[in-house]
Parts: C-alpha cells; structure tokens; sequence
C-alpha cells in the first residue's frame, strides 16, 4: 500500500476548501435575500419586553453599528468570509451579547458524544443484523425476528423517545427523565459526572438507535445478497473455511464498504443532531441550539451552526476520501 | 480403484411450480488419478452433479436418492456427514476450481493470504514461514513467480493469472479429486491451452482424480481420460474419450461433436441455397463502409493503429476480425458504430464521415447499421417484454404502417431466425433461454432491413449446439438479405466457415489477412499460427503441445511486439485494406 502522494492531497484539500467557501457564502446570501432586517427584530424584541423604546431611531443606527450592518455589502462579506474562517461568527441577536462560536462550543460536545456513540452503536448493530438477515447458518429465530424488528424503523424518533420515557423514565423510573446530567454532580473531569452523563445520555441514544439501525440493516442486507452470490463466497465455502470466518472476511469485508461511505456522510449530518430528540430531553446539544435560534431568528447562531454542519461534512468526505484505498486495494490515490 | 463413487444419484430443486428433476439416477466412478469429462448444454445438470459431491448444491437442491462415495474416506459415504466432517473434507480431500476465473478471489484479499486460510481451516495453527512456503510452492506448480504474485492483489492479475491461482489453491492441500468448472471458458485460446495444461500437469503429479465440467467438445477430448454425457439430468453416455469422439452412439453425443467448429473440412453451416442477394448498387459510387487512416488512443495506450480499408455493399460479404482480448477488435467495432470517435482518420459510412453527421443523417445512419453485442442478457431491458426490443426501433424510424404492419413485421423477423412467433412474442426476457434472446437481437437488427450489421463475439455466450445455428442466421442476413457484416470474434474456426475475408489484429495491427482458406487454413504470421494451433478440436491424434510448449508459445508472443507489416494473403472482389 503506497503512502498518500502529494498531488493528490493538494488536489483533495483545495476541493475541501472550496466546498466550504462556497458553502459559506451561500449561508451568507440565503438570509439576506428574505428582507428582513436583524437591528429590526432586535428592536421589536426590546419594544416587546419593555412596552415602549424611547429613542428608537438612535438605539436602531446603534444596534446596525454594532452588527456591521451600516458596511457596504462587500465589505460585510469578507468580513464574514474572514471571520468564518477564524470560526468567529458574531454575536447571537437572542442571547445578546453571547458569542455565538461560544454557543457552539458549548452545544458541540454533548451533540458529538450523544450522536456519535448512537451513530457508531447504530451503524455496528444495523450492518451486523443486515448481515446475520442474509447469512445460511443465522438461527431460525434470528432470522424471523430482524424483520419484526424492522418495524422500529418506520417510527418517527420522537414517538420512540417519548415511548422510552414512558416506559423507563415516568413508569419503571430506571432512567432520568431529562437533562444531560445529574443536579448532584459539578460537571468536570470526574467520575462521578461521567457516569452522570452516560446515565442521562442512554435513552436519547438509545431511542436514536431503535429507529435508525433499520436504515442500515436494510441496505446491508442488499449488498450482502449480492456478495452472497459472488464467486469468491462460492469458492470460500469450496474450500471448506470455517462459516464465521467466510462471514467476517469474505462477506461483511466485502459488503461493508459502500456503508463506510454512507457512514462518512452521516457523520457530517448528526452535527445538525436529532433535533427532536434533544428537545424532548432537553438535551443541550446543536440540535436544540438550532431549534431555538430558528424559533427567535437568531441569525448568527444558525449560520454558525449551518456552517459547522458543512465542515464536519466536507472533512468526514474528505477523510472518507482519504482512507477508502486501504480499505479497498481497487481504488487508488490519484490514478 | 476409484475414488468416487456416483450411485444413482437424483437431485431435486423443490420450486413453487413444482419439483424439478435436475439431475435423475446418474451413476458413474471417477479412477484414482483419471481425468473424467462432463460435458452437456447449460440446464444439463452437469454442474449440479459435481457440487452435488462437495455437498454444495444451490437451495433448495437436494439429493433426493442414491449415494455419493469418496474411497479415501474411512466413512465413505459423503451424504452421511455432518456439516463439520463435510467442511473439513472440502479442498483437502475435494477441492473446486470455480468458472468465473475473473470474480473467484477475494477482492480486498491478497493472493498469499487466499492459500493460507485454505490451509489454516484445515489444519489449525501453521507458522508463518511454513505457511509461505506451502504458498509459494503452490503458485510455483502453476507456473507463477511467488515474488511477483503472492503479494497482489486479485485485480492486479490478468484472467489466465487469475484461474491459475484458483488452481494453485485447489491443488495445495494435495486432494483425491479435483472438480473444474469450467474452468477456461472466460478465457482466450491461447491463456486456456496453457491453463488446461497446467492444471492437467498438477493433476497428474499429485496423482488426484479430475472432473472437468465443459460444453466444448474440443477442449473435452485434448484434456480427459473418459467423457459422460449429460442431457436434462440424464446420463446418456459415458465411456473412455476414444470410443465416445470416434464412435458415439447416442444421437446427442454426435450432435455436440457436430457442433464444434473446425478449421478445414466440412462446412459446418449448412450450405445456404445461395440465392443471389445483391446489396444496393452504392449510393453514388460511394463505397458502403470506409475506414480512412483510422487509429484510436486510450491515453498512452494505442488500442488501434492506423488502419484503412473500404468495403463495397454491391455484393453483401462478411469481414470477419479475430484476435485475443485487447486487441483491438471490440476498439474497431465501436469506431464503426460511431461510439467512439477515432484519434486520427475518418469512418465514412456511404461517403459521409459518421462522426460529423447532421441529426438526419445519423437518425439513417442508425437504421442502416445495426449491432448484435455479445451478452444476450444484457440486451433487452428486463421491465419490457421482448416486443418492445422489437418494437420500438421499427416504430421510431417510421417503418410501421401501423400495430398489424407492426406485428407482421414481428412475426416474419422471428420466423426468419428460426424462432416460432407464438412460443418467444410476449414474454418476458428472462423467460427465454440465450439462444432465444441472441437470435431474437438478429430479429429486430433485421426487422430494419440494415445495409451493414455489425456483430461483436455474439456466439461467445451461448451453447455450442445454439452456436451453428445463430451463425446461419447471421450467414441468412447475408445471403438472403443482403445485407454486409462485419463478424468480430476471437473464435477462429466459426470466422473460417462464415467469413468472405478475415482481418486478423494483435495489439492494434492487423498481422494477416485475406480469404479465410488461406489465413486460417494455411496460416503464415506467427501470431496466426498461435492461435489456430490453440484451439482445441475433437481429434484425439492431434498434439495438442505440453505447458511448457504453451508457455513458450506465449513468450514468442510477448516478442511479436510492434511488427507494424500485414502479411496479406490474397484480395476479394470489393474489399481493399492497407495498414496506415
């Protein structure tokens, strides 16, 4: 296996680049073909909360000001595209005078960890039961019950996560209701607070889990039936090889590979989270900072979360990209 | 001594139509060391019958009677196994060289590691340099360096490479039986000698029996010891090689011997009642089909070199171009199309360059040039019954009168290419055996009434027994209809009995070419000769060479590189060709 040429690093980190820039400038452009004025908004929330604003023509040049709002257009946009960039997107309008990269800062984390145990638990148990579907020596039992299974698939997450909550939190009370952890712990590096955050985070990973395994299952048990009827499997089986092993290394090595790519996508979406799922528990994570900057158009806050979905998505391609030749000896860099 | 046993064994496919029959009371033995032929059309049961002793039938077989011996086993009797006695006899006791040499191996595997695990499932913990060892000597048997190969992996090997390996893994384990299916069929003359030579060798040397699974009844008798004949699950006959190629009895052991192809003798088409079909008198002089210095460049490869030829339609002919895969025959093929546009020179079809055509003039030139393609599964859309295939192309260049014009034109085509209109009309693609779909492919070309068909190795797919019969519809287009072809194939006996003149190509030149009883009949270019003396025939008298003589035979090929000279044999009345 050759080491990764340079020409071909260049040519892929240049497309990454421009993918995001691209990206950014259309996060910046959608927003501002609606017509609607931020300093305004900010303006109607003031008046709203305090019945009256004395000198409102005054406050509004103020708030423009502060906002970079009284630029010319193309001094606004490298602005922005300089401190996109520098992962600086503003201040929330909502939450003035909160930074909004300091938002993220906070939401990320709990997303990530929430959505990339669940992604990854999902992505192992969906292949592994898509692939045990098709397999000859799967039990009876097995074999029947993965398709009833399936039926999970067609829940929305919401309802599986308020079934859960039912079920685990209001009757059997074997799971915290909401929150990503317990009042009684002081976040930090310990171990009490860890397990608070595993014992909180379980049934909203696990309603994510129980709806989506089905996506992978579904796809994995096409792919397995194609490899199921390649010569290479007949030939394993000829040459008497233990059915584990012609499982492991001839199928699911085989089948797997289009599901990585699909894995890598899927990365770059969960970043946008369940955002239902964190809103009914209350989880503090980029899924639930979206919804609330949507419901108060706090538009600083959604660009900036719009644009950390499309980095994670371009990196995890362009890693995707990156490691597919030494997991399949045919592709190639460069060539 | 025998090491298998076959006792009256049935094998049943339990369907929802019913019980299929697929192989009903076949007995025979395989000899300690005897290399034991089946041979018969596809559906005969010839590959059922094999797996049936590695007990690796495809669901829902099963054998439904009799009883399957392997001798060198203290429980002989391979039916009464378990599934984990089965598994450990698969490979070290009866090991399988599959068919598709080109899809066989693990493709994220490397070479090494495919003859390892083999090893391992059998016996357990084998250190590495042993492990190396076995490995290395295995592909060193079939002729493989093991510095070179055993790192690689399977896409980095040509076919013949490929099913060498699957031979090497066969043979590692040293078993009592070898089982081939098919085991050159993907492959061109010159790579199967040399792999049906080399697996011959190994075979012989480890003293294992062999059962050969083919339908070609040339490469049957330059390889086996004795032939069974299978026919729908029946054995019809089964005898030492001479007797069954010198003095078959049964009238379908004479009928597959008939159906091979040999240079010389007699014609093995029919001699049509040559009615004398004239093509058009060509439009305005112009030649039907003209090649102007054309050469074709993938990248820094050159598939084609420059080449000119013209071909008149006043007289219908067959051109045939023959030679190995890569090179360059499917190249022209798609030139003359117009798929491909050419890297230099023109293709002129009636005096018009085909790649610079208004649309009118290419929505003709669709209809006068038709193509029959190789895969007869690949060439009919599977959602549409076979009508549309038919139907469609007549419809969209404004041949039809209106759907009884249609539908006449239909039956008349079918009728034409010796299918019943009733029995192929209004099914299914799928619900048709190849034979069916290729001649229903030379129905609809016809049903245009084309002034040129093109047909690329459209008989390479299809059964021995099919094959004559295609080629006569294709010899009927000529003789009846009028119409030129341009025959691609890489089968040198077939291009013997159709063509008028054969072009034959090695790496993008043409090497020799001229009438067919002179190029292929008395061959002067190296490369030629190669390739006629490759080609297996039922003529257990003829010297077929040894592996060593294949070998070589491949190397001088490695050494014809770049000889840009055409050794022309003679001209035909309305065909000219010169290289350059």
């Amino acid at each position: 296996m050759a080491r990764i040429p340079a020409s071909y690093l260049t040519n892929r980190m240049i497309t990454l680049v421009l993918t995001v820039l691209i990206a950014a400038t259309l996060i910046w452009i959608i927003p501002r073909l609606s017509g609607l004025d931020p300093a305004s908004a900010a303006l109607g929330r003031m008046a709203a909360g305090g019945g009256s604003v004395a000198n409102a023509d005054q406050i509004l040049a103020q708030l423009r000001e502060t906002f970079g709002l009284d630029q010319p257009l193309l001094v606004q946009y490298l602005l922005y595209i300089k401190n996109t960039l520098t992962l600086d997107f503003g201040l929330s309008t909502a939450s003035f005078p909160t930074p909004v990269s300091a938002m993220i800062a906070n939401a990320l984390p709990w997303t990530i960890g929430l959505m990339l145990i669940s992604l990854v638990v999902t992505f192992i148990i969906g292949n592994l039961l898509g692939a045990l579907m098709v397999w000859e020596h799967t039990p009876r039992l097995w074999k029947a019950a993965i398709p009833v299974a399936m039926v999970f698939t067609s829940v929305p997450p919401i309802l599986s996560g308020l079934l859960l909550m039912y079920v685990f939190s209001t009757q059997l009370r074997w799971f915290p209701l909401s929150g990503p952890y317990g009042l009684n712990v002081e976040p930090g590096w310990t171990i009490d607070f860890a397990g608070s955050v595993l014992y909180h985070g379980f049934l909203p990973a696990l309603s994510i889990v129980v709806v989506t395994f089905g996506f992978w299952a579904l796809g994995m048990r096409g792919l397995m039936i194609t490899v199921q009827g390649e010569d290479y499997t007949t030939l394993a089986k000829a040459k008497g090889l233990r059915p584990r092993y012609i499982l492991y290394r001839y199928m699911i090595r085989n089948a797997i590979l289009p599901q990585i790519t699909a894995f890598a996508l899927k990365i770059g979406m969960l970043v946008a989270g369940q955002v239902l799922v964190e809103r009914i528990f209350a989880y503090p994570g980029m899924g639930k900072l979206l919804y609330d900057a949507i419901l108060t158009q706090d538009y600083p806050v959604i660009q900036g979360v719009s644009f950390v979905i499309i980095l994670m998505t371009a990196l995890a391609v362009f890693l995707v990209d990156l490691i597919y030749p030494f997991i399949d000896p045919r592709i190639r860099h460069g060539g | 001594m025998t090491i298998l046993d076959l006792k009256n064994v049935s094998i049943d496919f339990p369907t929802s139509a019913g019980v299929v029959h697929a192989v009903t009371n076949v007995s025979l033995s395989v000899g300690k060391g005897r290399r034991v032929g089946f041979i018969g059309e596809s559906g005969s049961g010839k590959t059922t019958t094999a797996l049936s002793a590695m007990r690796m039938l495809a669901s829902p077989g099963f054998v439904a009677g009799g009883e399957i011996h392997l001798n060198s086993l203290p429980q002989s009797n391979l039916l009464k196994l378990g599934a984990e006695e089965m598994r450990r006899v698969r490979l070290s006791k009866i090991s399988y060289i599959p068919q598709g040499a080109m899809n066989s191996l693990n493709p994220v595997m490397r070479v090494e590691n495919q003859i390892w695990d083999g090893i391992v499932a059998h016996e357990g913990g084998v250190p590495q340099d042993e492990l190396r060892r076995r490995s290395d000597a295995a592909l060193a048997s079939v002729g493989l360096d093991p510095k070179v190969v055993a790192p690689l992996y399977p896409h980095e090997l040509s076919g013949g490479m490929k099913q060498r390996v699957c031979i090497a893994i066969g043979v590692c384990l040293n078993p009592d039986l070898i089982i081939a299916d098919e085991p050159t069929s993907a492959l061109d003359v010159i790579t199967q000698r040399h792999v049906m030579q080399t697996l011959r060798d190994v075979q012989a040397k480890i003293g294992a029996g062999l059962i050969l699974i083919g339908h070609d009844m040339g490469l049957m008798a330059q390889s086996v010891d004795e032939i069974a004949v299978l026919k729908k699950g029946e054995l019809v006959e089964f005898g030492p090689v001479r007797q069954i190629i010198e003095t078959p009895e049964h009238p379908y052991t004479k009928e597959l011997i008939s159906s091979v192809p040999q240079v010389g003798g007699a014609s093995f088409l029919d001699p049509a009642p040559a009615a004398p079909a004239r093509g058009d008198a060509a439009d305005n002089g112009q030649p039907l089909l003209e090649l102007r210095a054309v050469s074709k460049r993938y990248g820094s490869v050159t598939a084609l070199h420059p080449m000119s030829f013209t071909l008149d339609g006043e007289v219908p002919k067959i051109i045939s171009i023959v030679g190995q895969s890569g090179s360059g025959k499917s190249t022209m093929g798609s030139l003359m199309l117009g798929f491909n546009d050419p890297s230099s020179g023109a293709v002129l079809f009636k005096g018009r360059d085909i790649n610079r055509q208004s649309a009118d003039e290419a929505l003709s030139f669709r209809k006068e040039v038709q193509a029959v393609f190789q895969d007869p599964y690949a060439c009919f859309n599977p959602f549409y019954r076979v009508n549309h295939a038919l139907k469609f192309p007549f419809e969209r260049f404004g041949l039809s009168r209106n759907a009884a014009h249609t539908r006449e034109a239909m039956e008349e085509a079918c009728r034409a290419v010796g299918l019943a209109p009733e029995t192929v009309l209004g099914r299914y693609p799928h619900q048709l055996s190849g034979g069916q779909r290729q001649r229903l492919i030379v129905a609809r070309a016809l049903m245009l009434s084309p002034k040129l068909l093109i047909a690329d190795e459209p008989v390479s797919m299809v059964d021995a027994s099919l094959r004559a019969t295609i080629l006569k519809n294709i010899h009927d287009l000529k003789d009846r209809h009028g119409i030129s072809i341009i025959y691609i194939t890489h089968d040198l006996a077939t291009a013997y009995h159709v063509s008028d003149y054969v072009m034959v190509l090695h790496k993008g030149h043409v090497v020799e070419a001229g009438p067919p009883r002179e190029v292929i009949g008395d061959p002067r270019h190296a490369y030629t000769q190669l390739l006629i003396s490759s080609i297996p025939w039922p003529d257990l008298d003829r010297d077929w060479g040894s592996s060593d003589d294949a070998r070589a035979a491949l190397d001088r090929l490695e050494q014809l590189e770049g000889r840009p000279e055409t050794i022309l044999r003679g001209d035909i009345p309305g065909f000219t060709l010169s290289q350059g």
